[in-house]
């Protein structure tokens, strides 16, 4: 569960990039986090994270805060940045085992979870290879096997399915169901609404650092226009 | 030919702009003109001072022709070693490739502007090592007007023809080769190569005296036109250039300069057919063909096993220097190359004095070694060889855009921070025990002053290795698209220079202060000095541990 509760964050003094932002997600929800660029959602997936300092509010991972108690609530959670080229030196295991020992995996656990997850994503052959080796959907297939490793209850994805083929896309969307279904949680940013339609059960829409609307799609259909589509809808909403 | 003027414009100011940054130089002009202007004032005065004592030894024994053939094998050869290490960052490795490559612009276009931009990079620094000498040059022999023009000429089309020969053969290598396998054998080829030559050139010149009587000296310059009339039969341009620059006849001075012409535009003609085949057939080829082959190598069950985080991390580190070329020399390398090199110079230095290694040892153990001067001046040595070590002023700025991931594990900053000096730690270390090696071999020191040199020499070394980090944190270089704007073009390297500087003073002020003291007790008076500033180093770094990890965005 990740309870965001009235944070802001501002870069410059007096221009919040992020104002007073309440948000709450339950367990077993899929969460789509949508809005245009430079709306204030890559800053706060940052807060969510650690990565940003919070300026005011707190964000809660499981009941742990990540201002006070920043160790045990990223340990909450697992994190795929929207960037996917990280330690391109390293051979793909080699990258797998270093977060398996950064997330403790324990040692019963790593082959069978590294397998499952490398043969799922058809990147198993691939491990033995430096990860610079990769195309692009590889190396965010391998950024996401690393944050999945140590089966955290709470998945953060930045822009996940960018660079995924169809069927990795496929599958990294029925691994989110799944991980739904047992209870737990995922909050994923997306610029693709189809994808945000068919797989969340609840998004919001951020918009110049405000959230301007949370809820299920026929909420939002209810609320704005019956007969328009997901297209006009997300345009009716952040252009308003 | 406009496209290409407008094409080379944009590539230069890329690769300028970028370069500013990487140097951490602001984008104010004001300040841009002003540390410019004081880079090229020092460069500029060093050479003058060095030419004119060169030239004017010259003058005396009237030999002065000799100085124009060296400045211009100089420039020639200068181009060589420019053109190795640039070009192919330049042909290959811009990102702009990508971007130029689709528009409708024509392959000679692209080439032109790109050779430009090798050209001018060039330029920029033969304006300083060649202009310069060879305008004192004119001076100081009252040339006329003749010499000054074509002088201008042998600049400009000197660096031209190596220029064309190395692109030409980095082409040809890379028009049948995978380009990121070598991308990092060429750099590490060539930077290994330097090595060798800076080697080779220590032990080929340790022969030579340094106070040379007239008759040496004038026997060396024979040797030295010599090597010049020899090696100028290969290098026509150099030749026709030379006579130009040092006839009295206009005549044959346009003479000259319309040969080295013909000359290169006829291999600028050759050069524009043969880049047109090749070029983008390396090019286009590695752009876009670089997918991973699939392995099927099974996977060792060993890589399964569990590993303590402390090792993982410091072992992850390891691995992203010693397999990136760029890291390795500039970071792993020196440790181990630099006290090997610094000896084979310095006793190639004695050895040129008549000495060799059996008698510096028989003289120097005949002196009281086991002195507080004498630990003074190996821990002084110690420093100033770990200083080159680029570990943990680059701890943060190597893993680039990547550097956020520190921040999202569960893993305290304070304690990552400890894992990526370790490298530091270790490699000065392997410093420390080379030279303490070559000291002992030397001095047959007493065992007890060895460890007490290892323990504060380490003592320093962690002092290095945390301020260090301190400084990266606070100035991380984390945009980059080459490996070269964190290890070579940051201006953060100047800080383990400086600090090695100020240890070097407090040690000559130790040595100067406590000269009778005994030699354990300066040493622990050291030590504790060294010891107190680490401790106050690493509460800062303890203190401030979140809040030097804001600039890591």
């Amino acid at each position: 569960m990740i309870e965001i509760k009235n944070v802001s964050k501002a870069y410059v003094k007096g221009k919040k990039s992020v104002d007073g932002l309440n948000l709450e997600i339950k367990n077993g929800e899929i969460f789509g986090f949508l809005g245009p660029n430079g709306a204030g959602k890559t800053t706060t997936i940052r807060m969510i994270t650690g990565i940003l300092n919070i300026d005011e509010g707190d964000i809660l991972i499981d009941g742990k805060s990540i201002k006070k108690e920043p160790l045990e609530a990223k340990k909450n959670f697992g994190f795929v940045p929207d960037s996917p080229d990280m330690f391109l030196k390293l051979k793909g295991i080699e990258y797998l085992m270093f977060m398996a020992d950064v997330y403790d995996v324990p040692q019963n656990k790593r082959k069978e979870k590294i397998e499952e997850l490398t043969k799922k994503f058809e990147i198993y052959n691939q491990l033995n290879n430096q990860i610079q080796s990769y195309s692009h959907g590889m190396r965010q297939k391998i950024v996401i096997c690393g944050a999945l490793l140590s089966e955290p209850k709470n998945w953060i994805l930045d822009e996940p399915m960018t660079g995924l083929d169809p069927k990795s896309s496929y599958d990294l969307k029925e691994m989110m169901r799944e991980h739904a279904k047992s209870g737990k949680t995922v909050f994923f940013s997306t610029h693709i609404l189809e994808v945000a339609e068919k797989l969340c059960d609840r998004v919001g829409i951020i918009n110049k650092g405000k959230l301007v609307f949370v809820g299920t799609f026929e909420e939002m259909k209810q609320k704005f226009k019956e007969e328009a589509s997901l297209e006009e809808l997300f345009l009716e909403i952040t252009e308003k | 030919m406009d496209k290409v003027v407008k094409l080379t414009k944009i590539f230069l100011k890329n690769s300028f702009s970028n370069m500013d940054e990487r140097m951490g130089i602001s984008t104010k002009s004001k300040n841009k003109i002003l540390i410019y202007g004081i880079l090229f004032l020092y460069f500029a005065g060093l050479i003058i001072f060095l030419g004119y004592n060169l030239l004017d030894g010259l003058i005396a024994i009237h030999q002065e022709t000799v100085f124009v053939g060296m400045i211009l094998f100089m420039i020639f050869g200068l181009a060589i070693v420019q053109t190795i290490f640039s070009s192919i960052n330049i042909l290959y490795f811009t990102k702009d490739n990508e971007y130029i490559l689709p528009l409708p612009l024509k392959p000679y276009q692209i080439i032109l502007a790109r050779t430009n931009v090798m050209l001018i990079a060039e330029y920029a620094i033969i304006f300083l090592l060649g202009f310069i000498p060879l305008i004192m040059y004119g001076i100081l022999t009252g040339a006329g007007m003749v010499y000054y023009i074509t002088m201008v000429f042998a600049v400009i089309l000197i660096p031209i023809l190596p220029v064309l020969l190395i692109s030409i053969i980095v082409m040809v290598i890379m028009s049948f080769a995978k380009l990121t396998k070598n991308r990092n054998r060429f750099q590490l080829f060539a930077t290994l190569l330097v090595f060798a030559v800076i080697i080779a050139i220590s032990i080929s010149t340790s022969g030579m005296k340094q106070d040379l009587t007239n008759e040496e000296m004038a026997q060396m310059l024979v040797q030295a036109n010599g090597m010049i009339e020899l090696v100028k039969g290969y290098i026509p341009t150099v030749d026709y250039l030379m006579e130009a620059l040092t006839t009295n006849s206009l005549f044959i001075a346009i003479i000259e300069v319309f040969k080295t012409l013909g000359i290169t535009i006829v291999g600028f003609i050759l050069y524009m057919i043969i880049a047109q085949k090749i070029y983008f057939k390396g090019l286009v080829g590695n752009l876009f063909g670089g997918g991973a082959s699939s392995s099927n190598k099974k996977i060792n069950q060993r890589k399964y096993k569990n590993s303590k985080l402390y090792k993982s991390y410091v072992g992850k580190e390891f691995k992203n220097m010693a397999r990136n070329p760029v890291f390795l020399m500039q970071c792993l390398i020196p440790a181990i190359l630099i006290p090997i090199i610094m000896v084979v110079v310095v006793y190639a230095g004695l050895n040129s004095d008549g000495m060799g290694l059996e008698q510096i040892t028989q003289m120097l153990q005949q002196m009281p070694t086991n002195t507080f001067i004498i630990a003074c001046v190996i821990l002084g040595v110690i420093q100033f060889f770990t200083m080159f070590i680029y570990i943990s002023i680059t701890a943060i700025s190597r893993d680039g855009e990547n550097a956020v991931f520190i921040k999202y594990i569960p893993v305290p900053l304070y304690k990552q921070y400890m894992y990526k000096i370790i490298p530091n730690i270790i490699m000065n270390i392997v410093t420390i025990i080379i030279t303490l090696g070559m000291a002992q071999y030397i001095l047959h020191l007493p065992i007890v002053t060895v460890i007490a040199l290892f323990i504060v020499a380490t003592i320093m070394g962690l002092l290095q290795s945390i301020a260090m980090l301190i400084i990266d944190l606070k100035r991380p270089k984390l945009n980059w698209d080459s490996e070269y704007a964190v290890a070579k073009q940051n201006l953060n390297l100047i800080f383990p220079m400086l600090l090695g500087m100020v240890n070097i003073v407090i040690i000559i002020g130790a040595a100067w202060l406590f000269k009778d003291i005994h030699v354990y007790l300066g040493l622990a008076i050291l030590g504790i000095l060294f010891i107190v500033a680490t401790v106050i180093a690493n509460k800062y770094l303890y203190d401030k541990q979140y809040v030097l990890a804001d600039k890591i965005l």
